[in-house]
């Protein structure tokens, strides 16, 4: 027999197959045998992994420039977010792309991340009515009690009278 | 999954049976339904439960922070932006360096491959030896993940005065403080003489009878000013400030303000702390890993490590601009 009795995913016959067939059709389909330092040489290479890692950095450093002075858009916040978002995005995929090996897996990936994304996105939706909107309409004792914009001027301006009376 | 079972007669004797063995010896063969390893099989699907609850927490996050009316300002609640830019820096660096391993692994280069490895350990140490310093900052400033964190007023209203109050009428605290009233002026600091006499202003404002709104807002900011940007660590105070009351006089613990800073503690500590979770996990298989030898054998194992490392990574690249920079 040919069968190599020692691999755990060695070939199967299907009907109407002989061994030599399954071990064919094995040698061609299963990339999971040789898993240790089969078929997944052809990418990857420390030298992308290095490219890949300067990319990170720069988009680190570029997400980081919203926090300097030098950034244009200081008292719109939302051109912030959506520049940092954007560059978290890109950082994730090239993780997920290059480090996590995922550009180069066969087509099950799709199976396993599209359907956790798209729960998670929901999930995130799920929660805007009762959590994201929940102060919209609240009683009166929580009114009294949670914190307003008026707090915080209000104690920018105490800051402010301190700074004054010390010098 | 679809793995198809086929039973595959043998020629020879295993002294075994099974149910349907009527004529000889059944051996029971499987043919994967995905082309992976089983390992790297269930450490994905593992990865997409993960991606799910920690979606859930930043998605929670998020819901919470724009649905709130206030929320501090990163410099309010003592978050460096440049610290975390450098533990983001220092988590990118050892997911290059665990997939540098696994590249050596794979050609078997032992001694390289737990050299990468070790690197990797140590990184995720110095990452959680940089965020334990983050939580001491937020500690000393009296913001906890715990019971204390009771002492954040959302507001310096009516309440807050008469939680200061409060405080300031403990016994154990009334002997401390006339400790300090009585105290030589040579035996302070001229940091602490200045912070006594604020003190006393602010116990007479807290008692006083009339006192306006504007009056509990000079108190809070007494006690603890809201740092202004970029001031946001260690010596970080508003300008003209010898520093809160409850930074001088660590014994205080006067109730302090943070609007929105209550709801701010409780994601921040869930998710910074879920995080710092997964990283101690992750360095824990990488010391496990290290005590074998990383030859092409064990690059499966290292493959998946690696995937769970990079997940861990990927979650902070999120935090990172949620909590510093929004």
């Amino acid at each position: 027999m040919s069968h190599p009795a020692h691999d755990p995913h060695g070939p199967v016959t299907r009907p109407g197959e002989t061994a030599d067939q399954a071990l064919e059709y094995s040698a061609a389909h299963d990339h999971v045998a040789e898993n240790a330092h089969g078929d997944e040489h052809g990418h990857g290479g420390v030298g992308k992994y290095l490219l890949v890692f300067l990319a990170l950095c720069g988009l680190t450093t570029m997400s980081f420039l919203t926090y300097s002075p030098a950034w244009p858009w200081r008292d719109q916040p939302q051109v912030g977010w959506a520049f940092m978002m954007a560059v978290s995005c890109t950082k994730a995929l090239l993780v997920v792309l290059f480090f996590m090996h995922v550009l180069w897996e066969a087509n099950w990936k799709y199976v396993l991340t599209i359907p956790a994304a798209m729960m998670a996105i929901f999930l995130a939706i799920m929660l805007i009515p009762d959590i994201g909107m929940r102060n919209r309409m609240v009683s009166q004792e929580r009114a009294l009690h949670m914190a307003r914009a008026s707090d915080v001027k209000l104690l920018e301006k105490a800051a402010e009278a301190a700074a004054d009376a010390a010098h | 999954m679809n793995a198809s079972a086929i039973s595959v007669p043998h020629g020879h004797d295993h002294g075994h049976h099974d149910g349907h063995g009527h004529h000889g010896h059944v051996t029971l063969q499987y043919q994967p339904g995905l082309p992976l390893s089983k390992g790297k099989l269930i450490m994905w699907l593992f990865l997409s439960t993960e991606i799910m609850f920690f979606a859930a927490l930043l998605g929670s996050y998020v819901v919470l922070r724009f649905g709130a009316a206030v929320w501090p300002k990163p410099h309010h609640v003592h978050l460096s932006e440049p610290i975390g830019a450098f533990n983001t820096f220092v988590l990118i660096c050892s997911s290059v360096t665990i997939v540098l391993a696994l590249e050596a692994a794979r050609v078997n280069k032992v001694g390289l491959a737990k050299a990468w490895m070790l690197l990797t350990l140590l990184l995720g140490t110095l990452f959680l030896g940089i965020k334990a310093y983050e939580y001491q900052a937020k500690f000393s400033h009296g913001i906890y993940p715990w019971k204390p964190r009771g002492l954040i007023y959302e507001r310096p209203d009516l309440y807050y005065g008469s939680a200061v109050r409060a405080r300031l009428g403990e016994p154990a605290m009334i002997d401390r403080l006339k400790e300090l009233d009585d105290a030589a002026a040579d035996t302070l600091s001229a940091e602490q003489v200045a912070a006594r006499t604020r003190l006393q202003q602010v116990r007479k404002m807290v008692a006083s009878p009339d006192q306006q709104a504007f009056d509990l807002a000079v108190v809070a900011d007494q006690i603890m000013p809201l740092p202004a940007e970029g001031a946001a660590h260690g010596e970080g105070h508003a300008a003209g400030h010898g520093g809160g009351l409850n930074d001088v006089f660590p014994w205080l613990r006067l109730p302090i303000v943070i609007p929105g800073g209550n709801m701010w503690a409780s994601t921040y500590f869930l998710m910074t702390g879920f995080h710092a979770i997964h990283v101690i996990v992750g360095l824990i298989v990488f010391a496990i890993l290290l005590s074998y030898r990383l030859d092409a054998k064990r690059a499966g194992m290292i493959e998946n490590a690696g995937l769970y490392w990079h997940f861990v990574d990927l979650v902070w690249i999120f935090l990172f601009p949620l909590l510093y920079l929004f």
